[in-house]
């Protein structure tokens, strides 16, 4: 009888240690949004809000959890990958070669001076901000400008080679590091807060046109334009996972709130991704 | 009597059409752009034609690479300088026709456009490519087109510098003999066959055409 009692109670430990195994976790589509009459071309959040650029119509847009457009910023040149910091939306205009800066929370309020070498740009494809720190992909010229909080500096020039770019169109600085998507180079480079080349990742994945990039904790997130996909790396550049589900020419992608949304320029539509255990494939 | 109504009407026609047509006084230029892939470069076209002052009407479809705009035509834009800003934009000019607004119409080829540029010209065009043997071998293709004075392969940035008579050849066809000799260039991509007969130490990573 105690022997039965040993045995049940093994059995049972052993069932509940079996349940509380984690399975591995993918990201699957869960919701898809149409975009009525708007070619995304970044996405940015503010504040809890969604801030999109729709490149094609030179605006802003700011849209509620079912894609309905509940503010729109007119009159924008090409309104290009859009970044968020404390409060302030930061837009690159591709066509005037200007950054624009908005409070929407108070309009009227009087930003810092952004004092990035305006002059010298020529299509600003992309900015991020990290706390002081910022960077532009600066598309014509092949470079990346960026300021450290106390000066600005540039590096890359037009090319094929480790540190080089051909026609770079997003970054993200994160603590340690500057990520660059290098669009026709079809692939991404990672580099140091200097300006020294670190790393490349998916140049093996024949790319085509590298378009959009967002890093998270552990994993790095880069949009496929000319091949409709997703392609999600882990920081070492190996590949984890490809998403092909209802995307059409994506532009860009974003974490928020655990969910991983991305934009389509020509089908208009948001897709939210989520993370779900998926079974184990047999070997 | 009849003769003479008929003569009357088409007068009075033509009195009506010609002056709306000179009234309008732009020019409507159609260009077919190769290179042209997504957005940004949708975009970048139209940045750089901007600096013609008093463009209106662009229209670019980059599924299909065509684009138009007019520009007023007392300011006579040649088909040249259409040619010259859509290449300093970073893409090539394949076809291009204006209709003046004086209802001449103008048609030209990339061809055509190239010989209206007389003259030893220099380009640079990214072509794929790993090593020495790459280097002698792109050199090789592009030396061997007639009109081609000077060619440099660089294999770190992967940049070549070509200089050639623009009345005897073009970019595009010098591209296209260093496709055929096995390598990618930016605007045209080596035959699987072609790029298969390279040797493995030159087997690049091909570039997305």
């Amino acid at each position: 009888m105690k022997n039965s009692i040993y045995i049940l109670f093994v059995l049972l430990v052993a069932s509940a240690c079996k349940e509380q195994q984690e399975l591995p976790k993918e990201w699957v589509l869960s919701k898809t949004i149409k975009l009525e009459g708007v070619n995304p071309i970044g996405i940015t959040q503010l504040n809890g809000d969604i801030w999109i650029s729709d490149g094609d119509h030179n605006r802003l847009i700011k849209i509620d959890s079912e894609g309905i457009i509940i503010q729109t910023l007119d009159s924008l040149d090409r309104p290009m990958h859009i970044d968020a910091s404390e409060g302030v939306l930061f837009v690159p205009l591709y066509g005037t070669d200007e950054i624009f800066n908005y409070n929407p929370s108070n309009p009227q309020s009087q930003l810092p001076v952004f004092d990035y070498p305006a002059d010298s740009l020529d299509a600003p494809a992309s900015i991020s901000v990290f706390k002081k720190e910022k960077a532009i992909a600066d598309f014509y010229n092949n470079r990346i400008l960026y300021f450290n909080g106390s000066e600005w500096i540039s590096f890359g020039k037009e090319g094929k080679a480790e540190g080089e770019f051909y026609y770079p169109t997003d970054v993200q600085i994160t603590k340690d590091e500057i990520w660059v998507a290098d669009a026709y180079n079809n692939r991404i480079q990672v580099f140091d807060k200097k300006g020294i080349f670190l790393q490349m990742m998916g140049h093996d994945q024949k790319m085509n046109a590298a378009t959009g990039i967002f890093v998270s904790e552990d994993e790095v997130y880069i949009s496929d334009f000319e091949n409709n996909r997703i392609l999600i790396f882990d920081k070492n550049g190996n590949l984890r996972q490809t998403l092909k589900n209802q995307i059409e020419k994506p532009t860009d992608v974003m974490i928020k709130d655990e969910m991983l949304y991305v934009i389509n320029y020509k089908n208009g539509k948001l897709n939210l991704f989520e993370k779900q255990e998926v079974a184990q494939k047999k070997q | 009597m009849m003769k003479k109504s008929i003569i009357t009407t088409v007068f009075l026609t033509l009195m009506v059409v010609f002056p709306t047509v000179a009234q309008d006084g732009r020019d409507n230029f159609m260009v077919q752009v190769d290179g042209l892939g997504c957005p940004f470069c949708a975009y970048g076209l139209e940045k750089k034609f901007k600096e013609f002052k008093g463009i209106k009407d662009v229209k670019i479809d980059i599924e299909t690479g065509d684009f138009s705009f007019s520009y007023p035509s007392d300011k006579a834009l040649s088909m040249n300088d259409v040619e010259k800003q859509v290449e300093k934009a970073g893409y090539t000019p394949m076809s291009a026709k204006v209709e003046r607004a004086n209802g001449k119409v103008e048609e030209s080829s990339t061809k055509e456009m190239a010989k209206k540029t007389e003259g030893t010209v220099s380009k640079n065009v990214m072509v794929a490519g790993n090593c020495a043997m790459c280097e002698a071998r792109i050199t090789k293709a592009a030396g061997s087109v007639s009109g081609v004075s000077n060619v440099t392969w660089d294999k770190d940035t992967k940049i070549m510098n070509v200089s050639f008579d623009a009345g005897l050849t073009s970019l595009e066809e010098i591209e296209k003999e260093i496709a055929v000799a096995g390598h990618d260039t930016k605007n045209h991509e080596a035959h699987t066959d072609d790029y298969g007969n390279l040797p493995a130490c030159c087997k690049y990573e091909r570039l997305s055409c």
